[in-house]
């Protein structure tokens, strides 16, 4: 290389090192002082009970499959990890590929949801909201896909139901296996944490605490990330993909007590669901009573809800003869957020869904 | 971003992974949640004193203490979640014209899902 040439390159580095040393100047500021655009697909509120909210998402682009798809979202959680951002959302994806997308969100509980258990999920607003999904569309069936708690419920509501219309059951990420759940499940199933002393006088355990759980996990990875984000700092792109999912990390819900008591005591104690049988209310619910597909996808890295305590639910959920097991790279969230979502996860959700969805000729509008 | 990673961010990323790592089995272990434990119940004891003291204080003065506001807050819930299972009722009532609690009367394997409301 010639000294011309060296010299071209070290100003075309030392331009490049003040320009983005300016972007990451304007990008923290405006990270500082403003919120991400988090849920900005248009919806409509389409069934409300409680703070239960059923949204039915709008899209220009026709409806190619039916039976539409409702997300039922975990209990412990925002909804808006699926829709984090516009060009980045799990809910613009799919309806991008001309599926009809709903999404039941629980909402924020606060002292008036403390006495809200296992039933008042799976009997009083799964079947509810999916009665309105029919109603709104005037479809028979419907796709299931429950997100990590959110599987459990729905695999219950599948199986709860002898007329349950839920033709396709997806576990996004869902736990079975309480007894695989990590050290916090672990602390809590051994006594080593008490569930009493876990819930505040609201009567439900709150999300600061849920966040201390999970942020303890690894305490020192924020140091890595924010690392990360000043080295990145320049670039628009991933200082809005990292502003949204830093909110969602923190943004925890409080827990309902009485749901946390259940929970604790039946299904992270005595590990149920492994039994494949669950009481829930009068009845005793077989898992293996669902009658629908039942698609298993599960993430080899996730860390909130370990392979082991999901794998077990193609085993448990369903007829053998109807199950699929998905397993997929990536960690818990990766039905939602990452590059790897968009480019592998996703693409084989929806096609598994189309595979057993009818083809609408011609599509309809929406 | 993987590609040309700087010195300074590999030194901190690797830094913190051999930190991370201890931290991380310090965290998992017995003695950290028996210590958490403890933690808490201590900080609940200390705050049950405290308000306890600060309580008769204010009484004393014929003020509300956080334990009363709390109490009465209870009591405002379950008013709340009394009247909310009531328009729930009304609702089911005027949705399917019957009783909604009579779905669950008969202990059946399985059940019919209820219409919307």
């Amino acid at each position: 290389m010639t000294p011309a040439a060296i010299s071209g390159d070290l100003v075309s580095r030392v331009n490049r090192e003040v320009e983005r040393s300016l972007l990451r100047a304007r990008n923290g500021v405006r990270y500082v002082t403003t919120r991400p655009n988090v849920g900005a697909t248009p919806k409509d509120v389409v069934w409300k009970r409680d703070k239960a909210e059923l949204w039915r998402y709008r899209s220009d682009v026709p409806i190619r499959y039916d039976p539409p798809l409702v997300i039922v979202h975990s209990l412990v959680s925002r909804s808006y990890i699926f829709d984090l951002r516009p060009g980045s959302s799990t809910v613009e994806f799919l309806l991008g590929q001309g599926l009809d997308v709903f999404m039941l969100d629980f909402g924020i509980p606060d002292e008036l949801d403390a006495d809200n258990t296992l039933e008042t999920y799976v009997d009083e607003y799964l079947p509810r909201a999916i009665a309105a999904v029919q109603a709104e569309t005037g479809v028979d069936e419907v796709t299931v896909a429950g997100y990590c708690l959110g599987g459990v419920l729905a695999a219950l509501y599948a199986a709860g139901y002898e007329d349950a219309p839920v033709r396709n059951l997806m576990l996004w990420a869902a736990p079975f296996d309480f007894g695989q759940m990590g050290v916090m499940v672990a602390a809590v199933r051994d006594g080593r944490l008490d569930a009493d002393e876990l819930i505040d006088h609201t009567g439900n355990v709150p999300a600061d605490a849920l966040y201390s759980g999970f942020f303890m996990q690894a305490p020192t990875k924020q140091v890595a990330q924010y690392a990360t984000l000043l080295e990145n700092l320049w670039n628009d792109e991933f200082v809005d993909g990292y502003q949204a999912m830093a909110q969602w990390s923190r943004e925890q819900v409080p827990f309902p007590g009485a749901v946390f008591r259940q929970i604790v005591d039946d299904i992270v104690r005595r590990n149920v669901l492994m039994t494949g049988r669950l009481r829930l209310g009068e009845r005793v619910i077989q898992l293996a009573h669902v009658e629908a597909n039942v698609l298993n996808a599960f993430a080899e890295n996730d860390n909130v809800v370990p392979v082991t305590a999901t794998e077990p639910a193609s085993q448990l959920v369903g007829d053998p003869a109807r199950r699929t097991e998905l397993r997929l790279t990536g960690g818990h969230v990766t039905f939602a957020a990452g590059r790897h979502a968009f480019k592998h996860t996703l693409p084989a959700l929806t096609d598994w869904t189309i595979a057993h969805s009818d083809e609408l000729k011609p599509p309809k509008e929406r | 971003m993987a590609k040309g990673k700087p010195l300074w961010l590999d030194t901190v990323l690797r830094l913190e992974r051999a930190v991370g790592e201890r931290v991380e089995s310090a965290v998992r272990s017995d003695t950290y949640f028996d210590l958490v434990t403890q933690a808490n119940r201590a900080r609940a004891l200390m705050t049950e004193a405290v308000e306890s003291l600060s309580e008769e204080w204010l009484h004393l003065w014929n003020l509300p203490a956080n334990t009363d506001i709390r109490g009465i807050q209870a009591q405002l819930s379950r008013l709340e979640r009394r009247v909310a299972t009531l328009q729930k009722e009304i609702a089911d009532l005027e949705a399917d014209g019957k009783r909604p609690s009579a779905r669950r009367r008969a202990p059946v394997k399985k059940q019919t899902p209820p219409p919307a409301a």
